[in-house]
């Protein structure tokens, strides 16, 4: 049984296909890399897994459960104990770094000394620095990173999606994050799967590389890690 | 599942509010007594020539100030959004403040200006006067008043579609040719459709303008339906009389949205933040500067202030306030509920608008233009139809009709709005929230109301002014002994002294922009409030 599966998931916007019949098993603390030109469907892959979108057809199942199916999601995004890094991060620009990273533990309802010992393990945790009461704006590229990281990871989620987090940034932070991103996995053991279109990234990133083409993938790559 | 039944129920209250009245309006023309009748239209078809004259100078009137305002209001428009102009900020706030006050009261300061005993009129020969002032008691007059009134609508849209055009499409011209031809060819074909869509606007407003021509005494088709109603009380006949501006109407906004609207809405497409180009207008600067300032003053600045010379007695504004304070605290109060209950219910259907969460997002957005651009005579003789029974008589006996008008006909303001606003926040912020498990209240509470808190403001702002200027719906529902402070101006204009009206005029401009005062300067760069 697979953490993640999808069966001939297919979804279109518009009229036009951008995913077609992919069936995909990802296992529990893999690092898989989709990887695949632009428009190729690897964010659809992603808003599929989390259930930001439902799929036209086919099913996904997390833990041999069904999640997702033919028009359908049977689990709400917020319940798929999912944390994600988006592609322009999507810090909320009117909160604080320590709001930014609180605001979903808020939502769990748990109390507030505990909210407040979390996002210090957080920020900890991603090597923030003590500037907890900055806005997103003010800080660097590489701070705005590890904030999006620190907020993704608060409620300790079993699956971590990244949708090209790292796109924004030059050579030596861009490494510099890949390495960050490594020893996170290494110690809290989530599933990644993980977005680029750079082999680079996928090649340091992940122990498996998906490449996908027109809504399908066609070649896998497994890497040693 | 929170946020669809909360949609869905905003939807489905403002398709009620909205449609009821005028659904129930039409149905009624077609019964006399409890009969199924057609002897409403048989009158209106027996007076059909005088109708026809009437309906022609509507659409004279409607098309002149639509051609004036289109061809001044556009390059307008380029001028102060797209070039370096020196005070391009100052003169768009000054040609935006016509727009803020109902359009009689420009023709009251017209009045002080182009009349008889006016500033201009005084000084001329009789001959002259006599001239000027059969000018502005008819076509003409009503034309330039309208003109100056609802000239910076096409001013305003032009300037919002040219920063939603996206810049790299005119940064590839300006590779290859200069800014003259890259405007032509590039910027004003995109954004076409969009200064055409302020067109439709300015026209279905003249249409259904009942206020300046009444003072002017230009005899136009809407003034006809008032007549009926309020004169001679005849409901029949004034349902009847609408229902033929209830087809043009829809005419209209029909081939808009048909030809139009997804044109229009593409154009916010945009990315936002995206660094927009500047036109320099190198040495034609300050004679351009010369000429935008000489229309600033004869269309905006000189009517003014000769209403406020005019009204410049202690004794004015002492029988002003004494004659109209009452008016004046009832104008306040229902503007400052009508426009927050607007906000909120803009808000939700802006949202659905936006995120077209439900199919019933099309008929919501169609339905917010159409009744927006119906004449407020028509929605206050539809409301008075559907809420004048026993049973309902809670809310047409007291204040809350009025307030239900304006829910009516200005919900499309701040759902624009809304809808606008939220298409500059990411998708990915919800997303980012969903995730979190947060209830869709919270990610309201917490994200998405505190992100569009400058646009939100700007909607009850909007609400707030076009709920105090309200003259068509307030004028035929208002309950005895609450009358608004514009439909109080309008009832003393018959024979009151032109100072007292002057007074209550500057009165009314005062309270209007009062709040626009405080907010920007609340809102003001630098303040910890942004």
């Amino acid at each position: 049984m697979s953490m993640i599966e999808f069966h001939s998931v297919s979804k279109g916007y518009n009229g036009r296909t951008v995913i077609d019949t992919l069936c995909l098993k990802i296992e529990a603390g893999e690092r898989v890399v989709l990887l695949g030109p632009s428009g190729c469907g690897k964010s659809t892959v992603l808003h599929l897994i989390a259930g930001l979108v439902t799929p036209d057809s086919g099913h996904i199942l997390f833990d041999g459960e069904l999640v997702a199916t033919n028009g359908t999601n049977l689990r709400e995004p917020a319940q798929r104990g999912i944390g994600m890094v988006f592609q322009d991060l999507a810090l909320w620009p009117h909160m604080s770094v320590a709001e930014n990273i609180e605001f979903g533990l808020r939502a769990k309802r748990i109390q507030k000394s505990e909210r407040q010992q979390r996002v210090r393990e957080m920020i900890d945790l991603v090597r923030l620095g003590d500037d907890m009461n900055s806005k997103p704006g003010t800080l660097s590229g590489g701070e705005q990173q590890r904030v999006a990281l620190a907020r993704a990871l608060a409620l300790a989620p079993s699956i971590v999606l990244m949708d090209e987090p790292l796109s924004s940034l030059d050579g030596a932070l861009n490494v510099q994050m890949r390495e960050e991103i490594l020893r996170l996995h290494s110690d809290l053991k989530f599933t990644l799967v993980y977005v680029t279109h750079s082999r680079d990234e996928a090649k340091a990133l992940g122990t498996r590389t998906l490449y996908l083409k027109q809504g399908t993938y066609c070649t896998e790559n497994k890497w040693t890690p | 599942m929170q946020k669809r039944l909360t949609l869905a129920t905003a939807a489905l209250l403002f398709l009620a509010i909205g449609l009821l009245p005028v659904l129930a309006m039409v149905a009624k023309t077609f019964y006399v007594g409890d009969e199924l009748s057609l002897k409403i239209y048989q009158g209106l078809l027996a007076s059909s020539k005088q109708q026809a004259v009437l309906m022609g100078h509507s659409l004279s009137l409607s098309l002149l100030t639509t051609v004036f305002a289109t061809m001044v209001g556009m390059p307008l428009g380029v001028l102060l959004g797209k070039t370096d102009l020196p005070l391009r900020r100052s003169f768009t706030v000054l040609f935006t403040v016509p727009l803020l006050m109902p359009p009689y009261v420009l023709a009251v300061a017209w009045f002080a200006v182009l009349g008889k005993e006016g500033l201009i009129g005084h000084s001329l020969p009789d001959s002259g006067s006599a001239l000027l002032s059969s000018w502005l008691f008819g076509l003409p007059g009503c034309t330039w008043v309208l003109f100056t009134a609802f000239l910076s609508i096409v001013i305003l849209l032009t300037m919002v579609y040219l920063g939603a055009v996206n810049p790299r499409l005119e940064e590839a011209g300006r590779l290859v040719s200069r800014w003259p031809s890259v405007l032509r060819h590039i910027t004003l074909p995109l954004i076409a459709p969009a200064i055409l869509f302020a067109a439709v606007l300015v026209f279905l407003l003249t249409l259904g303008e009942v206020g300046v021509p009444t003072f002017l005494r230009y005899p136009v088709y809407p003034v006809e339906t008032l007549t009926q109603f309020a004169a001679f009380y005849d409901f029949g006949a004034a349902t009847a009389a609408t229902v033929p501006l209830l087809v043009i109407t829809l005419l209209i906004l029909g081939l808009e949205y048909r030809c139009l609207h997804k044109r229009v809405l593409s154009l916010s497409a945009a990315p936002p933040g995206a660094r927009r180009g500047r036109i320099e207008l190198g040495p034609w600067r300050l004679p351009i500067l010369g000429i935008v300032s000489g229309l600033a003053v004869v269309i905006v600045a000189l009517p003014l202030s000769v209403l406020v010379v005019e009204s410049a007695s202690i004794s004015a504004y002492v029988d002003a306030f004494s004659r109209a304070s009452d008016s004046i605290v009832r104008s306040l109060a229902f503007s400052v509920i009508g426009a927050t209950l607007l906000t909120v219910l803009g808000f939700f259907c802006g949202y659905l608008i936006h995120g077209r969460a439900l199919s019933l997002w099309r008929g919501v957005d169609v339905l917010g233009l159409f009744l927006f651009t119906l004449p407020g005579t028509v929605i206050g003789i539809g409301l008075i139809g559907l809420w004048n029974t026993p049973i309902t008589n809670v809310i047409y006996g007291t204040s809350a009709i009025i307030i239900l008008g304006y829910l009516v006909q200005y919900t499309a303001l701040p759902m624009r709005i809304t809808a606008a606003i939220l298409g500059h926040i990411p998708r990915s912020l919800e997303q980012a929230a969903e995730l979190t498990g947060a209830s869709w209240f919270m990610i309201l509470w917490h994200i998405v109301v505190p992100l569009a808190k400058r646009g939100l403001i700007a909607a009850w702002l909007i609400s707030y002014i076009f709920c105090l200027r309200d003259l068509g719906i307030s004028m035929v529902v208002y309950p005895p002994g609450s009358d608004t402070l514009p439909v109080r101006i309008f009832t003393l204009m018959a024979n009151g002294a032109p100072s007292l009206i002057a007074a209550l005029c500057v009165i009314l401009i005062v309270v209007t922009l009062l709040p626009l005062a405080i907010f920007g300067f609340w809102l003001r760069p630098g303040s910890n409030a942004r």
